[in-house]
């Protein structure tokens, strides 16, 4: 019994110390230019494929078509008008859909970044590594630019490999952390976002599948005031926020108009740098590079 | 794949707000849609809905207090009429219309279509249109395809055909689109660039998703957040000169507080100078002269390629 017992609690320390070594905190970081706080603006331009490919019907797709056709022209007016960078996370198959919108996010220096080929990962390696180069080759073809990032389920393997820097897809901090395996190779900084800045958890109606029993549904009042506090604290802790939108839903005029007003706001207080999430990752691989890892067990 | 199918319905680019104009300069257009429905499931208005507290209300004390309090700031409303309602209480219909509201329709019974056969759905079409434009006195030109409460999506459910047979049915429009928030034209055949207009509708703007919503689950009332969201969406809209519509059900805006937000709400609007308000066929014929399929609508050539191991 007692041995049961000791395998028990064994096992999950041993798990512990697995995901322990797969990850590095970063300490506090010191931003460029004396900045406070780096605050990115991301916005996942997925419109219906996602709906698409959970064969959704047609007023869901056409939900998501607002994004191709008016969101993202929007997004890309607001960031423009403050004369601010943001970052589009972009499934390759997009740019067979919107091009022009791409290459306006592009055109306009913000980040064109990968959101997976179309919007899934394939389990099987050999299928990930052809998405994952479809989807960069594609919005490489489009911007004339490689992407260096991604908001994706892709293993940090096959991201290394085709050159990625970053990823943004976890909470596992307030600020950028950097993931690598437990030989410490394939590392990647890892730009967190959380649920509760994110436009679909209080605004996308039947989001992933849920069942109508469990909408959320809100206001841009409402959320603006926790996305600013939420900013606020990591304001005073000098850190960081990413804030995730999708064309499709933050496209809609009255979440644009609360949007411009955050922005604003932001902009009133000293030290606020809003950039792409590429330069927030290269300012971290600059900075604070990763210390050496003991080899994993 | 043919073109974009199941992809997009419309082309790829909105008109922006400066290529919008509406009549006599003004700003803005604006929609009020009340659905007179008391559907709370696909499957349509059923006995169960029609002897419900929320059935009888809805279709009595809150359908008067609704038309009144429209009344009182000279608004006029596009009813959206299942048919079997327009049987149940055809003077009250008649009323509705000859206070100037117009009359639309909201399938036979508010039913769901989108798995229905072909032949089927024309048959209830051509059902609804007899039955309305015999009670009215004219044929409706404006359909609806609302969602209800306990419907697995917001935002209506059309099938492939809904749109192809209202044209044949000679509708002018449908009253549910969620592609754009102002007009636009849904596609069905790209070859012949044949499509059928549809008006914008949005589920934040609906008071069926705030009424103590979701029905079973974590229901809350909440009609504060939905009288936020209708003025952020009107002022928004107004600033950008575009369109506002938002949907109206008697059983849950008519009910007491609830109406004194609606009230609150119609006397801003009604205080702002230069919004269009109009009925769902006044904006579609606008939008016919001014913004026709044969000039505005801009369909790209696909450029979508299939590729082994990714969705077609």
């Amino acid at each position: 019994m007692r041995d049961a017992l000791q395998n028990e609690v064994s096992d999950l320390v041993a798990a512990y110390r697995d995901d322990q070594s797969t990850f590095q905190r970063i300490g506090p970081i010191s931003w460029p230019d004396a900045n406070r706080i780096a605050v990115n603006f991301t916005a996942d331009f997925d419109a219906m494929l996602l709906r698409r490919l959970n064969d959704e019907p047609a007023e869901q797709l056409a939900k998501g078509e607002f994004g191709g056709r008016v969101g993202i022209w929007r997004l890309i007016e607001l960031f423009d008008s403050h004369a601010m960078k943001a970052t589009f996370f972009v499934p390759g198959r997009i740019c067979e859909l919107y091009p022009r919108a791409v290459q306006a996010c592009a055109a306009s220096g913000h980040e064109v970044a990968d959101h997976m080929w179309e919007h899934r990962v394939p389990s099987d390696p050999i299928l990930e590594r052809d998405h994952l180069a479809k989807s960069t080759n594609a919005l490489a073809a489009l911007t004339g630019k490689r992407p260096v990032g991604t908001r994706s389920w892709h293993t940090a393997e096959a991201l290394t490999e085709q050159g990625y820097l970053y990823r943004s897809h976890g909470s596992d901090a307030h600020g950028p952390t950097w993931s690598h395996d437990a030989h410490g190779r394939n590392r990647l900084v890892e730009l967190p976002f959380h649920y509760a800045i994110d436009d679909a958890m209080f605004f996308s109606f039947a989001w992933y599948k849920s069942a109508t029993s469990e909408q959320r549904l809100s206001d841009p009042d409402r959320v603006m005031d926790m996305w600013w506090a939420a900013f606020e604290q990591q304001y005073r802790a000098g850190g960081y926020l990413n804030i995730c939108l999708h064309p499709f839903v933050s496209g809609r005029a009255m979440r644009i108009a609360a949007l411009d007003r955050l922005i604003t706001r932001m902009k009133e207080l000293p030290g606020v740098w809003l950039t792409s999430c590429e330069a927030v990752a290269r300012h971290v691989a600059d900075t604070c590079p990763p210390s050496a890892t003991k080899p994993g067990p | 794949m043919p073109w974009k199918d199941r992809y997009t319905v419309s082309d790829e680019i909105s008109l922006r707000d400066h290529q919008l104009h509406w009549p006599d300069g003004e700003r803005m257009g604006a929609l009020i849609t009340v659905a007179l429905s008391v559907a709370s499931g696909p499957e349509g208005i059923t006995a169960t809905d029609l002897q419900s507290s929320a059935g009888r209300f809805g279709m009595g004390e809150g359908l008067d207090l609704l038309m009144q309090a429209l009344a009182r700031h000279g608004l006029r409303a596009t009813v959206a009429v299942p048919a079997v309602v327009a049987e149940m209480m055809p003077e009250r219909i008649r009323e509705i219309a000859a206070a100037g509201h117009e009359i639309a329709a909201l399938g036979l019974r508010h039913e769901d279509t989108s798995a229905m056969p072909r032949q089927e759905e024309a048959s209830r079409i051509a059902r609804a249109t007899e039955i309305l434009t015999r009670i009215v006195g004219k044929r409706p030109n404006g359909w609806y395809a609302l969602s209800r409460q306990k419907d697995r999506y917001a935002g209506g459910a059309t099938s492939p055909n809904t749109h192809d047979l209202l044209r044949e049915a000679e509708y002018g429009w449908l009253g549910n689109g969620m592609a754009d928030d102002i007009p636009y034209y849904t596609v069905t055949d790209v070859a012949s660039r044949r499509s059928f207009l549809t008006l914008p509708y949005y589920y934040h703007l609906d008071d069926q998703y705030f009424s103590l919503f979701p029905v079973a689950g974590t229901g809350l009332e909440n009609s504060d957040m939905l009288a936020r969201n209708w003025k952020a969406e009107l002022d928004a809209q107004y600033r950008r000169g575009r369109c506002f519509s938002m949907v109206l059900h008697p059983q849950h805006s008519g009910w007491c507080n609830r109406l004194e937000l609606l009230e609150r709400f119609l006397a801003h609007m009604t205080s702002r100078p230069g919004i269009w308000f109009a009925t769902g066929s006044e904006i579609a014929a606008h939008w016919q002269q001014h913004f026709p399929a044969a000039t505005h609508l801009k369909l790209e050539p696909s450029i979508w390629q299939d590729y082994e191991g990714s969705l077609s």
